[in-house]
């Protein structure tokens, strides 16, 4: 046939730069670090600042991705999502270079994250914020606030009481927001810009009185609006930081709390949502309130999980509710800040065995999914709970 | 929105008219709802040139916008084999459903090339993807593609 004599034309010599460019915005953020060596022109198109901020507006809100830490020498990524659906897609595990040393028990921690970085804390004083996708990352001064600190030296940044890390879209600013005791031990709040990587003043107080006794909480961020913390010794709110505004602001903790029970509180997001959660000790149980509406007070949603200790992590497309790790990570390619880049050399992958490391990893994750609705007497009707608060929230 | 029984004529780039029913268009096409909405094709005498879309293409389109107006009540699992068995083409075949498809705005015909694109490459080697889109003049200069290839081994 005269067809099969034809030809065949090349992609990039046939289709317009825009419908790539619309092909390419589809593919996920972890195939676009390959994808970019496919050709010039896709390496053009995926390198513009502008496709990568389109693709993180445009991609799928919330990936389900989480970094796994095993005994301090394997680090990974892995999209829950995927691999619970069974999506038989290589990337869907992923394993990655901090930008640490990696020892046991590991050297550092995860701090937060926010669009595709990840914010680390190293014991020996040092803040890097990382991007586990293209393996850049960029350290971030701190002397001002360990200036201010209580204590000098090795544990400094110990003493931060609560932090967070958000981004500003007004501005295009990434804030990292800390308090910690002064040598007074009145607690300071501390901004800094990690595009000017300099601090920002501003005389917003926190609504008073704060205490944080042993309550170590994560940041975590929500659209462009950044939860700073929980300012608790008794829970009675918590405390936002509005990235844009740059105040402060409560949200007070359901009536129906129990504040006497309460024992290892946190925040997470769950489908889009702030969800708070703490063990409740009456019951031996974890309750979980979800905020179905973000700041009214009304929706106040509680959700009870028949296991104690149990630390939320996401809500898969199939609303199954996952617990237990470290760390919340969406994926993306933005540069950094002030785009300092610092190549890690990458280690060699060895795909089998590490295949091998991540699924034991992952039997932890699912494993304490399982159990929180196994152990329960009413499993199914807990998850028709959640299903229906959340198919409500979306 | 035009009555089912009217046809409407497309004029592919070798001027062969293809008459089709006006209802299967309208609801695909963005572009072919806008200008029959807007009174500018005339029934009588208009036929629609679309000098950038082939006979062959333009058939393949309006197969697809048929079966669709036609199926669109058949359950998902049957519809998604038909899709697939229709995007069964050469690449070639299939880059021209794309721009025919871009032109003529048909949303969900866009969608489902996006996403077959987006499956052929998925997971793939760099240097599969090249072969599976024909890329064989891939702009980077020896020293960069010997950058690349050393950098990132494991793309490849």
């Amino acid at each position: 046939m005269e067809e099969e004599e034809k030809k065949y034309k090349s992609i990039d010599d046939i289709l317009p730069p825009d419908l790539i460019h619309r092909i390419l915005l589809k593919a996920p953020a972890k195939h676009l670090a390959s994808l970019r060596c496919v050709s010039k022109l896709w390496y053009s198109l995926i390198s513009d600042p502008q496709f990568v901020e389109f693709h993180f507006q445009y991609s799928p809100a919330v990936t389900n991705t989480f970094i796994f830490i095993a005994k301090g020498c394997v680090s990974c990524f892995v999209d829950l999502d995927a691999l619970l659906n069974e999506n038989n897609d290589a990337l869907q595990v992923k394993r990655v270079s901090p930008p640490f040393k990696m020892k046991s028990p590991p050297d550092f921690e995860v701090l937060g994250s926010c669009r595709g970085f990840v914010l680390l804390r190293g014991r020996e004083n040092f803040l890097v914020l990382w991007n586990p996708l293209t393996g850049s990352s960029k350290g971030i001064s701190y002397s001002r606030i360990a200036s201010r600190c209580k204590n000098k030296g090795y544990w400094i940044l110990r003493e931060f009481l609560v932090y967070g890390f958000g981004y500003d879209a007004s501005q295009d600013d990434y804030l990292l927001v800390v308090a910690c005791h002064d040598k007074h031990g009145q607690a300071h709040f501390n901004c800094l810009s990690l595009k000017t990587n300099s601090f920002i003043y501003f005389d917003a107080a926190p609504p008073k009185p704060l205490g944080f006794y042993n309550w170590n909480p994560r940041g975590c961020s929500l659209t462009a609006l950044f939860i700073g913390c929980l300012p608790i010794f008794k829970i009675t709110g918590m405390l936002f930081f509005d990235l844009k505004e740059r105040t402060f602001s409560m949200i007070s903790a359901p009536e129906q709390m129990l504040i006497s029970a309460c024992r290892s509180p946190g925040l997470a997001l769950l489908g889009g949502c702030l969800a708070f959660y703490y063990g409740n000790l009456d019951s031996i149980i974890t309750d979980i309130w979800v905020m179905k509406e973000y700041k009214v007070h009304s929706s106040w949603i509680l959700c009870q999980i028949p296991c104690f200790g149990f630390r939320p992590l996401c809500l898969t497309s199939d609303m199954n509710l996952i617990g237990k790790a470290n760390g919340v990570y969406t994926e993306s390619l933005l540069p950094l800040p002030s785009d300092i880049k610092d190549k890690d050399e990458k280690e060699e992958e060895q795909g089998h065995q590490f295949l091998h490391e991540f699924f034991e990893l992952l039997d932890v994750a699912k494993g304490s999914h399982y159990e929180g609705f196994k152990q329960g007497k009413n499993t199914s009707e807990q998850l028709d709970t959640w299903r229906k608060t959340f198919e409500k929230c979306r | 929105m035009g009555s089912p029984l009217k046809k409407i004529m497309l004029c592919s780039s070798e001027k062969e008219i293809f008459s089709v029913e006006e209802q299967v268009m309208v609801q695909h096409s963005v572009i072919i709802n806008n200008m029959i909405e807007d009174g500018s094709y005339n029934y009588e005498e208009s036929k629609i040139p679309l000098d950038c879309v082939d006979s062959k293409t333009l058939k393949k389109v309006i197969d697809y916008c048929t079966y669709h107006t036609h199926h669109h009540n058949d359950n998902q699992e049957d519809l998604e084999a038909w899709d697939a068995q229709f995007l069964n083409v050469d690449s070639n075949g299939l880059y021209d459903l794309l721009m025919a498809a871009n032109y003529l705005e048909i949303r969900n015909l866009l969608d489902l090339i996006y996403r077959t694109i987006k499956n052929m490459i998925k997971g793939k080697k760099i240097d599969e993807i090249r072969r599976i889109l024909n890329i064989k003049d891939h702009g980077f200069t020896p020293e960069e593609e010997e950058q690349n290839r050393k950098e990132y081994p494991h793309f490849y």
